[in-house]
């Protein structure tokens, strides 16, 4: 493997590596000594036998968790089936007890919760869904996770003595706090990005393409201050089948008049970058001309993905990952989307339909993840904005869920320590909340109370976790996540 | 700074002209010089180093004899400013002061006070107190200490770059040697162009969808102010092109009063009928030909502008059918010209919005929060409370104010609560198929809360309360439910926010990404009232936008001036430059161009959510600039939009079953010039005009002009096609600017 990547360097002398490139795009003072100084004391390390990958599948819109994970048992001293029935049956938002799929929790004292059914085997789907590798050991949730400064009580949150995160309950702030997991504060750059400022040089010293890639567009998660994402389109995106295309530049040819253009069109890159946004717009662009001349190798993958949005864009994904040794990475970061989860209405459909994509793809990533050997080397999980209201919105067959707060994630791969629900008891004594409208974990008392359970576990916390087994080293967790020495713990233990 | 001499005479000449004859203000208005003077930093002399003392030192007088060479990180400093003349109410936020360190690093000084120089031979000079405070924000690291360069920046206008000490001299800045790289208009081009034509053929971008040939020659004869008086009162949709008239259907679209079962095999009538209502191809088609063609642009682009603003979309099928689009869109344009007040009346009760987020099914025991939270966050008043030139207000932490919370949200959605579709007795009732045209209604008096709500309580704040409508049933009930709904658009209307909320952004849509805090505050003013006591007039504020000093001038050096051209402004800037037309090149294009935006991250009508393609307050990833078009230029997209420009110059948009005549550029006047100059030059001057209002530096000239006539000067065509390419693909034409 390594004499490949060896022959691939010398054959491709022309590549330039994300180093050199770093020098070369210089217009915002991006690519700067930052990283230099805060890499240079690693060893650099080879590529390939190494390798490790986070993958974040981000919900936006901000999925309602309270049908994700149910309570599927009976037991009245925590809250059970009964208790979310009966918050959610009058308007119809309740799912039957008898179509979830049932998980037992070690960490609830072994009792038994319900998946969504979505998250199993689906009509027509092309394989069993996540809820197989629940079984598996290779699945775990990390319960009533969000936005935090600190930790809080309701008391606290009631009487405003600890600082709350910043809009709370508008999409656009809380999408921002989830990826930059900064909540006290507006931030510039994503924990994705951050990561990737601190790892580049000393994880990809030789790579040909930044360590974080969107497949959904320009994300927050994935901006550092130092680095730069690449943001290519899905498998399928019309047009652009293939890693050769994502990036590539049509209408040139090796006549001279051509090549003459082509030269032209680079060289203008180099030129009025006193403005600013002249000088963004080069500087996106040349990241992509130089990402293209390394994508021009395809390698396509084993597994079938469902040809969807999230499926498609996993698929790219998976198929960078098995480009890894050509692409000269040891640690890549990837951000994938799925949308359409703000269902203040007719929830009940969509949900499903989204759910069952997700969990189709998710599976169809992780079985080839199997195929190409490195599943215990990636890890997939989840975000998003927020949860929704225990308390339904709407009724009948409109109904749906407003904007609410902790949330359940998901994470999954070879190295997850699986089977279990991982974050902070909540004050039930589970790391489960009661599902209880003005209950002890909703923000709110009282008759208009709606059930917005208030997190116990950070997402920086949850962050911090990923982070640490992906190699981020230990003194620059504060650097990345600068809250969490407000927290107990940094590491929730779901990685192994 | 080297002056743009040939325009400083010019401006000069025309200033002593209108002053001997007395008429300032009516002297042939078609010709007032847009440009402000290029504002100048006084430098120490004989040096490089910005001329700077203490602020605490300075009482005024003659500057150079306490000139400082290092200034401690985080005081006040005074510089010093000549060769600007300031409007009335002018003050520090129209400056800002652009900073780079020696390892290429951005940062902004804030000036906090502004003052005229007391001292002989110093007339004209303005002191500016600056804070050495970096207000971005974007490292995370303090600024190192050594020389940096500072810049002032006015109305656009950047000084020439002097270096300041910053805790320290030396280090390892290189200076720049800028010179003048902007191009300048020769006194034979203006006698072909006209005068001000980089400023007219800005305007156009900023006003429209860009400059024509037709439009060009016009407005060179009556001048833009002119134009924009004849604009603000033009028919809409432009003569020709009037709104598709789409019938509403069945939400089932296999029903009898959809488009009724799929017939086996499918056919043509059927496929049509699926197009023109379940999805937004008409008024995609309409849209862009309006765009491409119309005389309204400045409406149509207002209303495009409020459509990002407010937005509903047809994504996912939520806004199912055209003709919820289209009559969306009537409102939009319909206030465009008129008053933001009925804008926000009329889109809460729009059956589209009221699906869209959800207030036509929001009831007393079922509320929605969805509708009043984004009428609040996106539409009206934003997050966080702002001074009247947009700035955040912090509290003594330094931390945002939020405008509200959610005890709030709660409040204004038990007013929105009980309207829906008005099935029964208005203009567009029909049986079994929402009415999604007509206003909203109440029709059940128990879907509305009638408790009584707390609403914002600024000072003057009109109903800070809605009493409780005690023992309410039936009519009274709506009646209430009516009067509540308009003292509470009330309460939020005259909220000190919005204002200032909405300047900026339609400032953002049309000129400028990033203005700074004076111009939004000049627009923010008249938002609040237009001069003759009316708040929220749009004419006023339209106007007040495109006249500003800010937006107006022949060439712009800020270097955090303009925008990137989203790609509809891509496309039709691009396609309207080069006298776009049918496949055959014999008639209209077809306006079904959505090939040209779709793939680089903007469907007209189908944005992603309703917080529209990209945000307002977007960041440039590894700046902090605001820079909200870049949210959709990604590595990827940046190649699609270069892949776009290889189609539409090499190529064309055929015909087929929903391009009816095709869409293709037509090269003949680009060839003829390429034929006619074998060195290119008059192409390249041709382009530069058209595309870049004259902004073309000579470095990129170097650079395009010997690419394209590598092409043999036996093809002409292919030519003018290389040149249109090189020009239209660069960063340099990505932004407006």
């Amino acid at each position: 493997m390594k004499e490949s990547r060896r022959e691939f360097l010398k054959k491709s002398g022309c590549a330039l590596s994300m180093v050199t490139l770093a020098t070369q795009v210089q217009h915002l003072g991006m690519m700067s000594a930052l990283a230099q100084k805060l890499d240079d004391s690693k060893t650099a390390t080879e590529g390939g036998e190494n390798y490790k990958a986070l993958v974040l599948v981000y919900w936006s819109g901000g999925s309602d968790g309270n049908n994700v994970v149910i309570p599927n048992h009976n037991d009245a001293s925590v809250s059970n089936y009964a208790a979310y029935s009966a918050a959610r049956q009058t308007q119809g938002l309740a799912l039957a007890q008898n179509t979830l799929l049932p998980i037992s929790v070690p960490s609830v004292g072994g009792l038994s919760y319900g998946l969504h059914p979505s998250l199993g085997t689906v009509a027509g789907g092309l394989n069993n869904g996540i809820h197989e590798l629940w079984g598996l050991g290779k699945f775990a949730i990390v319960t009533n996770c969000g936005t935090l400064v600190s930790p809080m009580t309701k008391a606290q949150y009631q009487n405003n003595s600890v600082q709350k995160p910043y809009q709370l309950f508008s999409h656009s702030d809380q999408v921002a706090q989830s990826q930059t997991s900064i909540s006290n504060s507006v931030a510039f750059t994503g924990w994705g990005g951050k990561i990737s400022d601190r790892m580049t040089l000393g994880s990809n010293p030789t790579g040909i393409v930044p360590m974080v890639t969107s497949i959904a567009g320009s994300q927050i998660f994935t901006a550092g201050q130092s680095s730069l994402p690449l943001a290519i389109a899905s498998a399928n995106n019309t047009g652009v089948p293939n890693l050769a295309n994502v990036l590539n530049p049509a209408g040139f040819n090796t006549t001279a008049a051509s090549v003459a253009r082509r030269n032209a069109f680079n060289q203008l890159r180099s030129i009025d970058l006193d403005s600013n946004y002249v000088a963004a717009a080069s500087n996106v662009t040349d990241l992509a001309i130089q990402a293209n001349n390394a994508l021009q190798t395809s390698q396509e993958v084993t597994v079938t993905f469902p040809n969807n949005s999230i499926g498609l864009q996993l698929k790219q994904v998976a198929r960078l990952i098995k480009k890894r040794l050509d692409l000269n990475v040891n640690r890549q970061i990837f951000y994938v989307q799925i949308g359409g989860f703000d269902t203040h209405n007719g929830q009940l459909v969509t949900q499903s339909t989204l759910l069952s994509q997700f969990s189709q793809a998710v599976r169809a990533f992780y079985d080839e993840m199997v195929v190409q050997g490195v599943s215990n080397d990636v890890t997939t999980f989840s975000l998003s904005d927020f949860n929704r209201t225990f308390n339904p919105a709407s009724s009948g067959a409109n109904v749906g869920s407003d904007h609410a707060w902790g949330n359940h994630m998901m994470v999954i791969g070879g190295s997850v320590a699986g089977s279990n629900f991982y974050g902070v008891n909540t004050t039930n004594g589970t790391p489960f909340p009661t599902l209880l409208n003005g209950g002890p974990d909703d923000t709110s008392t009282g008759t208009g109370a709606r059930g917005r359970w208030i997190p116990t576990t950070s997402v920086e916390q949850y962050a911090a976790t990923l982070a640490r087994w992906y190699g981020l080293p230990e003194n620059q967790l504060p650097e990345v996540f600068p809250n969490i020495g407000n927290f107990t713990s940094s590491n929730l233990g779901f990685l192994t | 700074m080297v002056t743009n001499r040939p325009q400083t005479l010019t401006r000069i000449t025309t200033v002593l002209i209108a002053l001997m004859l007395g008429m300032v203000q009516g002297f042939a208005q078609s010709e007032t010089d847009p440009n402000s003077p290029t504002p100048v930093l006084l430098n120490q002399a004989g040096s490089k180093r910005v001329l700077a003392i203490p602020a605490w030192k300075y009482d005024g007088g003659d500057p150079n004899d306490l000139a400082t060479e290092v200034f401690r990180p985080g005081s006040e400093v005074i510089f010093f400013v000549r060769n600007i003349e300031l409007m009335k109410g002018e003050e520090a936020n129209a400056f800002r002061i652009n900073v780079s360190d020696a390892l290429g690093r951005n940062y902004r000084f804030n000036v906090v006070d502004l003052f005229p120089v007391d001292a002989k031979g110093f007339e004209g000079v303005y002191a500016l107190k600056v804070r050495l405070i970096d207000s971005l924000g974007f490292w995370s690291e303090s600024m190192n200490e050594g020389d940096v360069h500072v810049s002032v920046a006015w109305r656009g206008l950047a000084s020439e770059k002097l270096r300041l000490g910053y805790g320290s001299t030396g280090g390892n800045l290189k200076d720049v040697e800028t010179g003048d790289s902007k191009s300048q208009t020769s006194p034979s081009a203006e006698l072909v162009l006209g005068r001000f034509a980089g400023d007219r053929m800005r305007f156009f971008e900023q006003a429209g969808f860009g400059p024509n040939t037709a439009l060009d020659s016009r407005v060179r004869r009556i001048g833009i102010r002119t134009y924009l008086a004849e604009q603000l009162e033009a028919q809409y949709p432009s003569i020709g092109n009037p709104y598709p008239i789409i019938p509403l259907k069945s939400t089932d679209t296999q029903n009898t009063l959809g488009c009724g079962t799929v017939p086996v095999p499918r056919t043509p009538e059927y496929d049509v009928c699926i197009r023109d209502h379940y999805t937004m191809y008409p008024i995609q088609r309409w849209f862009f030909t309006d765009a491409l063609y119309g005389e309204s642009q400045l409406r149509h682009k207002v209303s495009w502008a409020l459509s990002q603003i407010w937005v509903i979309s047809g994504a996912g099928g939520v806004t199912q059918q055209s003709s919820w689009m289209i009559a969306y869109h009537q409102k939009l344009s319909e206030h465009a010209f008129g008053n933001y007040r009925d804008l926000m009346r009329d889109i809460t009760l729009n059956p589209g919005m009221g699906n869209y987020l959800d207030m036509a099914r929001s009831t007393r025991n079922n509320p929605n929060e969805n509708y009043p939270r984004e009428i609040l966050q996106l539409f009206t008043v934003g997050l966080f409370m702002l001074n009247q030139d947009g700035t955040i207000i912090v509290d003594g932490q330094g931390n945002p104010v939020p405008t509200y919370d959610q005890t709030d949200v709660d409040n204004f959605t038990e007013v929105f609560t009980g309207w829906t579709f008005c099935s029964v007795g208005c203009t567009n009732s029909l049986p079994s198929i929402p009415n999604y045209k007509d206003p909203m209604i109440v029709t059940n008096a128990n879907n509305h809360n009638i408790t009584s709500k707390s609403l914002f309580n600024y000072p003057g704040a009109p109903n800070p309360t809605i009493p409780a409508c005690t023992g309410c049933t039936g009519t009274n009930t709506i009646n209430y439910a009516n009067a509540s709904l308009e003292q509470t658009l009330d309460n939020i209307f005259y909220h000190p926010n919005v204002g200032p909320f909405v300047s900026k952004l339609l400032i953002q849509h049309m000129v400028t990404s990033d203005p700074t805090p004076a111009y939004v505050g000049r627009v923010a003013a008249v938002f609040n009232n237009n001069g003759a006591g009316v708040r929220g007039d749009m004419k006023s504020v339209i106007r007040t936008i495109l006249l500003d000093p800010e937006a107006r001038g022949d060439v712009k050096t800020d270097p955090n001036f303009g925008k990137l051209r989203e790609p509809v402004q891509l496309a039709t800037n691009l396609l309207r430059a080069l006298n776009v037309k049918n496949a055959a090149l014999n008639g209209p294009s077809d306006g079904v161009i959505t090939n040209y935006t779709n793939g680089v991250g903007q469907n007209p009508f189908n944005s992603p959510t309703v917080f529209n393609y990209y945000a307002p307050d977007f960041t440039i990833p590894g700046t902090a600039l605001l820079g909200p078009e870049f949210g959709i230029m990604t590595t990827g997209t940046a190649i699609g939009r270069a892949n776009v420009v290889n189609t539409m110059t090499f190529g064309q948009i055929g015909t087929g079953a929903n391009n009816p005549s095709g869409t293709r550029i037509d090269l003949a006047e680009f060839t003829a010039l390429a034929a006619a100059d074998p060195t290119g030059n008059q192409l390249l001057d041709a382009l530069n005009h058209k595309m870049m209002h004259g902004t073309m530096s000579p470095q990129m000239r170097a650079i395009i002009l010997p690419a394209f006539t590598a092409v043999s000067a036996a093809t002409p065509a292919a030519r003018a096609q290389a040149a249109i390419y090189l020009v239209a693909t660069s960063s340099q034409f990505q932004v407006q600017r």
